[in-house]
């Protein structure tokens, strides 16, 4: 039976632009999988909104919409999506909606809740559970009024893989039962078998086939690379051993061997969502409550908000959260300027990214590759001895990906100590060493696999 | 509270008067000054104005202010923070009525200011009146904290016109109003 | 949160749903008594004043009983003493020192009762009586505030945090001068109102594509969390 059916759509947010999409034919049956890709900004997210009858600007074409056709869609964040405080209250907000009685509701919660695949408590607090589990929420919550075509933005980019395995297997018993998927995704490897269309989305218009940017790799590590004299060896962080764990809360993770990281040093910190990736970067800032004292000392001293000025960087996820200036340039001098360095740094920061074009533009009107950029390029510019970055690649397309890189070389060029974190394994030639929080343990498997060649 | 909000400027008010709620509770100021609630209520209070732009959004978020405190027990808690935060979000409503469009954007922030800062000091004016206070000692408590207050919401509202601009050029206000330029 | 247990419940579950209202009514009538109290604090002549102390010293002792703190509103009093007693002292000299002492007395009674609402009865409670009156939309908007509250102390920690790493002059050392608070303002302030505008967007499409708004009347979830 077919669902929906697209004809010539044209569509564009301003009347003088360019139209986002231009002409573009689509048709959807039951149990099919389509798989979108494309350029970051290419109007992906606005075409999964059309299909959802979300978008009240006008547009041209024909939209065939199959009269019992219900349409769920789980958008990229499940974090701003969640409306309730428990799991059940979540699941249920649209049958509320829909005027389901109340007796009825808590088996249909129920039900979805198992067909995500969560065997969790109907009063479990949202917030205590994973990214993962909270995309499977969302998709529960969808799934309770029973839609025949879902709707998934870029579920790759959020979830690590042990959360796309379980959506995997998820999304393998929904296509069977006859639901019909359609996901915007620049990584459908991931979903293997599943998809059935593969398209890319370009100029608006819906080609077969895969986007594959074509970005050189050209980041590759050169562990020659001279470091500038005077600050190579030099110890800048010391992680002694230790259980890090939550005031009244279990282990998180046991530290067993003393790491360290040294000036001219990129080490990459890897871990699934919520293995305590980013609250062992805060507390290498000084700024994790709750942990206790732990045996860490960056540049000699013990961690603590405010006492290392420009000498430790630190970039939360999502940097975009941190702009505040008018323009580009104002918000990368707003450090140097506070911390008396010269303002000139910034101009030829943005020079050497190739970015001078964005110097007086409003730091909130960039797209998101961009605001991750100038935010870490705001940093980047202080020329910290330690430079701590929490998922620095999450959500970005390949291009802004080889930006970042290029930012992180030339200050480990410099003499920075660079730990990164990701949720996803990092190639042992893009960093000198990786470390990893795995079944509950840190550390750098780097060092262990050498002693086992040694061996 | 008219039911006729968009959703999402609904929604932006309840955040408003959630993170109002908050700050008040988080920047408790020890000074021993009685008027600095007036800063953080005039500057949300405005905030929501701006942003949604529709008279009415203030008492909304008033209300809506008063009822999560009340719940989050923010204060000295009870029903009497409703009319805390709901009286004077009321007058700078009725204020608004008023004055829309007479004055540029900046003085029409102070005057709503003041207007709301007069509705709190009276609030207190009145129950001091009824708690049988002599009329000299209520006016001057009057005067003591109108004067107290106003600085703080003056202050919040030569602030608001800067903000309300700079969400305006960074786009992130809808277009219904372009009246900060 | 506002959630109103309907009749048409599952029947076996009846009893516990006459213990819900039943828990919800007596929160109703703590919140009228409390405004009673208050008023009658100060609508009562002097002479029968003696009565409302006594009710209210019971009060109190219910809510130390339950182990709640006191010391905010008995600080916040001693204010309200200091500076009451001083203007009458000046104004009126010795003579009219009694008349304010009960001006203050009145005032404490009419805060007492709020402070034994707050620290007797239940937030969600409370948030469940007081949206009764209220439009379906506005009783949505207050339990997503709610839910949302855990995610803007974060946000506004973390902010606050990261602008504090880049130099900004908003430590509390800083924020003591007045001076600094614009900075505040545009620092931390600025980006979360920013993200909060993004936010109350992206939620309300999301209530939305989850049909918020298309029945005529909604139904209830009955939460369970509430039995416990």
């Amino acid at each position: 039976m077919n669902l929906i059916e697209l004809k010539g759509i044209q569509f564009g947010y301003d009347t003088q632009q360019v139209a986002i999409l231009d002409d573009l034919h689509l048709s959807v049956n039951h149990g099919e999988c389509h798989c979108i890709s494309g350029a970051t900004g290419c109007g992906k997210s606005s075409l999964l909104h059309l299909i959802a009858g979300e978008l009240s600007r006008p547009l041209d074409g024909e939209m065939i919409r199959h009269p019992a056709l219900m349409v769920g869609l789980v958008m990229q964040d499940p974090n701003v999506q969640l409306l309730r405080q428990s799991v059940g209250a979540e699941i249920a907000f649209a049958l509320e909606n829909l005027g389901t009685p109340s007796a009825q509701m808590l088996e249909k919660v129920q039900q979805s809740l198992r067909r995500v695949g969560l065997y969790i408590s109907i009063d479990t607090p949202v917030e205590m559970l994973s990214l993962g589990q909270k995309y499977r929420l969302m998709l529960a919550a969808q799934l309770v009024f029973e839609p025949n075509l879902l709707l998934l933005d870029e579920p790759w980019t959020q979830l690590d893989n042990h959360g796309v395995q379980e959506l995997y297997f998820v999304l393998k018993n929904l296509l069977s039962d006859g639901v019909a998927i359609v996901m915007v995704e620049h990584k459908p490897q991931a979903f293997g078998k599943l998809v059935s269309h593969l398209w890319q989305l370009d100029r608006g218009k819906l080609l077969a086939g895969l986007y594959l940017p074509s970005v050189p790799h050209g980041h590759k590590l050169n562990i020659a690379d001279t470091i500038e004299i005077g600050t190579a060896a030099e110890e800048r962080v010391r992680i002694a051993p230790h259980r890090f764990q939550f005031a009244r809360r279990d282990i998180l993770f046991r530290c067993a061997n003393t790491l360290t990281i040294s000036g001219g040093e990129m080490v990459a910190l890897v871990g699934d969502n919520g293995s305590g990736k980013s609250s062992l970067l805060k507390a290498l800032a000084g700024i994790q409550a709750d942990i206790g004292q732990l045996p860490l000392s960056v540049l000699g001293k013990r961690p603590k908000l405010g006492i290392y000025g420009a000498n430790v960087c630190l970039l939360l996820q999502r940097p975009s959260r941190q702009l505040f200036e008018q323009t580009v340039l104002s918000e990368m001098q707003f450090s140097l300027r506070r911390f008396q360095l010269p303002l000139a740094r910034a101009e030829r920061m943005l020079t050497e990214l190739g970015l001078t074009h964005l110097a007086a533009a409003s730091p909130h009107k960039l797209s998101y590759g961009q605001q991750h950029i100038i935010a870490l390029a705001s940093l980047a510019c202080l020329k910290p001895k330690v430079l701590l970055l929490d998922d620095p690649f999450a959500g970005l397309d390949s291009v802004h990906c080889e930006k970042v890189w290029q930012l992180l070389l030339q200050l480990r060029h410099q003499g920075s100590a660079i730990l990164l974190t990701s949720h996803r394994e990092v190639p042992l030639d893009d960093v000198d060493r990786v470390w990893h929080i795995e079944a509950g343990f840190l550390q750098d498997k780097s060092q262990s696999m050498v002693l086992v060649d040694a061996s | 509270m008219k039911p006729h909000f968009e959703l999402q400027d609904a929604l932006f008010i309840g955040f408003c008067a959630t993170l109002l709620v908050v700050l008040k509770s988080m920047l408790r100021l020890k000074l021993g000054l009685s008027g600095h609630s007036m800063f953080l209520m005039t500057f949300f209070y405005l905030l929501c104005y701006g942003a949604v732009g529709r008279v009415g959004c203030i008492t909304a978020c008033g209300l809506l202010a008063g009822i999560v405190a009340m719940m989050l027990s923010v204060g000295k808690g009870g029903p009497l923070i409703l009319l805390k935060f709901g009286l004077p979000a009321i007058a700078m409503d009725l204020a608004l009525l008023m004055i829309a469009g007479v004055f540029k954007l900046r003085w029409q922030c102070v005057i709503v200011a003041l207007v709301g800062c007069l509705a709190w000091a009276s609030k207190g004016w009145v129950e001091n009146m009824l708690a049988g206070m002599t009329q000299q000692i209520a006016l001057t408590k009057f005067a003591l904290n109108f004067v107290q207050g106003g600085v703080f919401a003056v202050g919040a509202a030569l602030i608001v016109p800067t903000v309300l601009r700079r969400l305006q050029s960074h786009d992130l206000l809808r277009d219904h109003h372009k009246n900060y330029k | 949160m506002r959630v109103k247990p309907r009749r048409g419940f599952v029947a076996g579950k009846w009893h516990r749903l006459g213990g819900v209202v039943s828990e919800t009514h007596a929160c109703a009538l703590a919140l009228l008594l409390s405004i009673l109290l208050s008023s009658a604090a100060f609508l009562l002549p002097s002479s029968v004043l003696w009565v409302l102390v006594t009710i209210n010293a019971g009060l109190i002792a219910h809510g130390l009983l339950l182990k709640k703190k006191i010391a905010v509103l008995l600080r916040l009093a001693a204010v309200q003493f200091v500076t009451t007693m001083g203007l009458y002292s000046l104004f009126h000299g010795e003579s009219q020192l009694l008349e304010g002492a009960i001006v203050v007395l009145r005032v404490l009674l009419a805060m007492l009762p709020g402070w034994w609402l707050s620290s007797t009865q239940r937030p969600e409670r409370l948030g469940e009586v007081l949206s009764w009156g209220l439009p379906h939309q506005w009783a949505f908007v207050i339990a997503a505030s709610l839910s949302l509250l855990p995610f803007m102390s974060r946000e506004l920690q973390e902010i606050y945090q990261i602008q504090c790493m880049r130099g900004a002059r908003i430590t509390p050392k800083a924020l003591r001068n007045p001076k600094n608070w614009p900075e505040f303002i545009y620092c931390v302030l600025f980006p979360l109102l920013i993200q909060l505008l993004k936010l109350s967007k992206q939620m309300a499409i999301s209530a939305k594509l989850r049909h918020f708004g298309d029945a005529a009347k909604a139904t209830h979830w009955p939460s369970t969390r509430d039995h416990k």
